[in-house]
């Protein structure tokens, strides 16, 4: 008689199981699914379908209730996600609410997430700019954290690989800071971008301005069309979901790719609670998940797992995976586990206005947002009072008024007939923090959340090389602002809680030496080789540049090193 | 009549009476649901006359055309601060009733209040916003793209 007991074990087995399908899980899911691998992706979330589940990407603005604002109440219930730049009418669907999901904070940290299939690579800014070795050798010659146990040439071709699939467009600047990659067409700077990209780099040869390196479509090669996207329409409303796919996201690109292939078994709704680890086998045998919705615990089991849960959630999973070998946390023989945590300085703005090209404005909408100023601090050595540097954005605008003090007809008339006023430029600084011991995440000793799971508690601030080096981020634009003649300079000491730069990073750092880091060169755990870790919680150190095209490279380039091991009979 | 039909009786007509009183038909309810702030048909009104003083019908249409009183209600309703929600009742209840000729007496009672009223400053501030937001100015006068597919960063302007 056939077995009619479908929950058998066998049921619950993989090839690998991928825990989060954001902007790392997806590209894990999609390298083992191409490669034959059975893959269960575990996604704490609920589904969301690439067009179908964008409910709000075709609306225009009166269409929306609150012509896109949020009700007060909304706000005034989530002082945190609001405090994020995309958290509007239009998106806030995509967000976690503060009070879903709490988490304890020892010092101010704005933690923004987003709980569905596809993670933030919904939201995400889709900046992608290279690392390069004055990264990866940033932490030896300057003598914080620890070594990065790669350097560019491990990194480069799998840089090569993801980026032709994304699609990402930029110029080959030819900058050994920033690397080139497989570009489509950059988006070009506007007149105004270019005309400060020639007095940066006429008076200060050393600096570049170039245009932003962004995950958009501006041609559709095949490999795109294959996936169903075409060409980026210019519409700038990504936080929404693309109809287009103009955009990178796992559920445009990777997950619809991953689940072509018949290998992917995606599974929404399934809170992770810990990896497996089996004593005598002396390895991860599966995970436990706790079901969203009806608490109840279910096992999965594979060879090989993959951690792609978002780096603080990865931390507080591996913290939260105790066996009889890892009292602290799986992997965590080094006690390094949580600490060293990062993120990028984004406290600070600088606006100024330019009296010149008032012949000229944009038309359409640029998805890259405007130009890019990679790193020329400390890059070839040490100059200032404090360590590593910072990168920034620059854009310009054609600002346009009406006056709206008046009242009836004259109202009406110059709200219908806006005057174009002077060109309006800006600039953010994007720095390079140090990870510390200090800087950590912790389980919570008391309080837990609906699912069991400990709250996570955050301990991150900024020190005092952050306040330097902002410091000298608004005196150099400053410098750089006058210098192009651009007047009316307003400096904006905008202090705002490490978190909101939504780079946060570290806690499961790569490192040479098992004793004091948490993952090998491949990231594996050191002391659990079938563990592999590739989001934000892998970097041993933070650059100035966006993380996400790096995480990933380093998913690729960790599939690609699992399935070889796998084939040796290694894992 | 059993004790379970006569509590079941008893329930509908206790129900009945739920509905029949959050659902008021008398003329004096504004004409969208608000859960917040309370105004009357007869706010609703002069909401509707002072909008129009503000953003009057042209050889285009004005605040009434538009519905934007209905706009700011709801507005002012959902998105403004408990404290504004008082101070914009409180501005509205004080605005004295018009008699023959509602723009122009609007129109000098509002051009009489200080710059700095919070009334006047929400009601232009929704006002406008809705104006310029609505489907007729953006369809018509100060057209959005929903879908530019293309960016030129030098445009020359034609003089």
């Amino acid at each position: 008689m056939a077995n009619l007991n479908i929950d058998t074990r066998d049921n619950r087995t993989y090839d690998a199981i991928v825990i989060g399908s954001g902007i790392s899980g997806g590209w894990t899911a999609k390298e083992l699914c191409e490669k034959g691998l059975k893959t269960l992706v575990l996604e704490r979330g609920r589904d969301v379908k690439h067009v179908k589940d964008y409910p709000t990407t075709n609306l225009y603005p009166w269409e929306f209730e609150h012509r896109n604002e949020l009700p007060y109440a909304v706000k005034q219930e989530n002082p945190i996600v609001n405090r994020c730049y995309a958290f509007h009418e239009d998106a806030a669907h995509f967000f976690v609410k503060d009070k879903e999901h709490p988490y304890v904070q020892e010092k101010p940290f704005d933690w923004i997430r987003g709980y569905q299939v596809g993670g933030k690579s919904l939201l995400w800014a889709r900046q992608t700019q290279r690392w390069s070795d004055f990264d990866f050798e940033g932490p030896a010659r300057d003598g914080f954290a620890v070594d990065w146990p790669i350097r560019y040439a491990d990194i480069k071709p799998w840089y090569d690989h993801v980026e032709r699939f994304a699609g990402i467009a930029g110029d080959r600047d030819g900058l050994p800071e920033l690397p080139d990659g497989e570009f489509l067409p950059a988006y070009p700077l506007n007149i105004v971008e270019k005309y400060f990209k020639q007095q940066v780099e006429q008076k200060y040869p050393e600096r570049k301005v170039i245009s932003a390196r962004c995950a958009h479509l501006s041609h559709a090669n095949q490999i795109h069309i294959d996936q169903g996207r075409v060409k980026c329409q210019n519409r700038t409303l990504c936080q929404r979901g693309c109809p287009f796919g103009g955009y990178f996201s796992s559920n445009a690109s990777t997950l619809p790719w991953a689940a072509k292939t018949g290998n992917m078994t995606l599974r929404p709704n399934s809170v992770v609670h810990s990896i497996l680890y089996d004593e005598s086998k002396g390895k991860a045998i599966g995970v436990k998940v706790i079901d969203k919705d009806s608490k109840e615990e279910i096992d999965f089991f594979a060879k090989v797992i993959f951690l792609n849960a978002a780096a603080l959630n990865s931390n507080l999973l591996l913290l939260n995976s105790t066996s009889q070998r890892f009292p602290n946390g799986l992997g965590n023989d080094s006690g390094t586990l949580g600490k060293y945590v990062a993120f990028h300085n984004y406290s600070a703005r600088i606006s100024a206005e330019y009296e010149g090209y008032l012949d000229y404005k944009t038309d359409g909408r640029n998805p890259a947002g405007g130009g890019y100023i990679p790193r020329f601090r400390n890059l070839h050595k040490q100059e200032t009072d404090y360590l590593r540097g910072y990168a920034a954005g620059f854009g310009a605008y054609r600002s346009s008024y009406s006056d709206e003090s008046g009242l009836g007809i004259s109202l009406k008339e110059s709200i219908l007939n806006p005057k174009l006023g002077n060109w309006g430029v800006g600039s953010h600084m994007m720095g390079e923090t140090i990870p510390k011991a200090s800087n950590y995440v912790a389980l919570d000793g008391k309080e837990k959340d609906e699912w069991g799971m400990p709250l996570l508690r955050v301990s991150v601030d900024y020190d005092d090389n952050d306040n330097k080096m902002k410091k000298d981020y608004l005196d150099t634009m400053e410098e750089m602002f006058l210098a192009a003649g651009f007047k009316n300079i307003q400096r904006n000491d905008a202090w705002q809680a490490p978190g909101l730069d939504i780079h946060e990073m570290g806690g499961v750092r790569m490192g040479l030496d098992p004793k004091t880091s948490m993952l090998n060169k491949w990231h594996q755990l050191h002391a659990c080789k079938n563990v592999y870790v590739t989001d934000g919680s892998s970097m041993t150190s933070t650059s100035t540049q966006n993380p996400s095209l790096t995480y990933m490279a380093f998913a690729a380039r960790a599939v690609d090193h699992a399935v070889s091991e796998l084939k040796k009979g290694n894992l | 009549m059993n004790r379970r039909t006569a509590l079941k009786q008893f329930f509908v007509l206790a129900g009945g009476i739920w509905i029949a009183s959050s659902c008021d038909f008398s003329a004096e309810a504004p004409s969208i649901a608000l859960k917040q702030i309370k105004l009357t048909k007869a706010d609703e009104e002069l909401l509707a006359e002072l909008l129009e003083t503000i953003i009057p019908k042209t050889d285009s249409p004005g605040a009434k055309d538009l519905k934007l009183h209905l706009f700011v209600m709801k507005m002012v309703d959902d998105c403004e601060s408990p404290e504004n929600q008082e101070a914009f009742l409180k501005g509205l209840k004080a605005v004295p009733k018009p008699q023959n000729n509602p723009q122009t007496e609007l129109m000098s009672y509002l051009e009489g209040l200080p710059k700095d009223d919070v009334f006047l400053r929400i009601l232009k501030r929704r006002g406008i916003q809705g104006y310029k937001n609505s489907e007729y100015v953006m369809k018509n006068k100060l057209i959005y793209e929903l879908v530019p597919a293309r960016y030129d960063g030098a445009l020359k302007i034609k003089a």
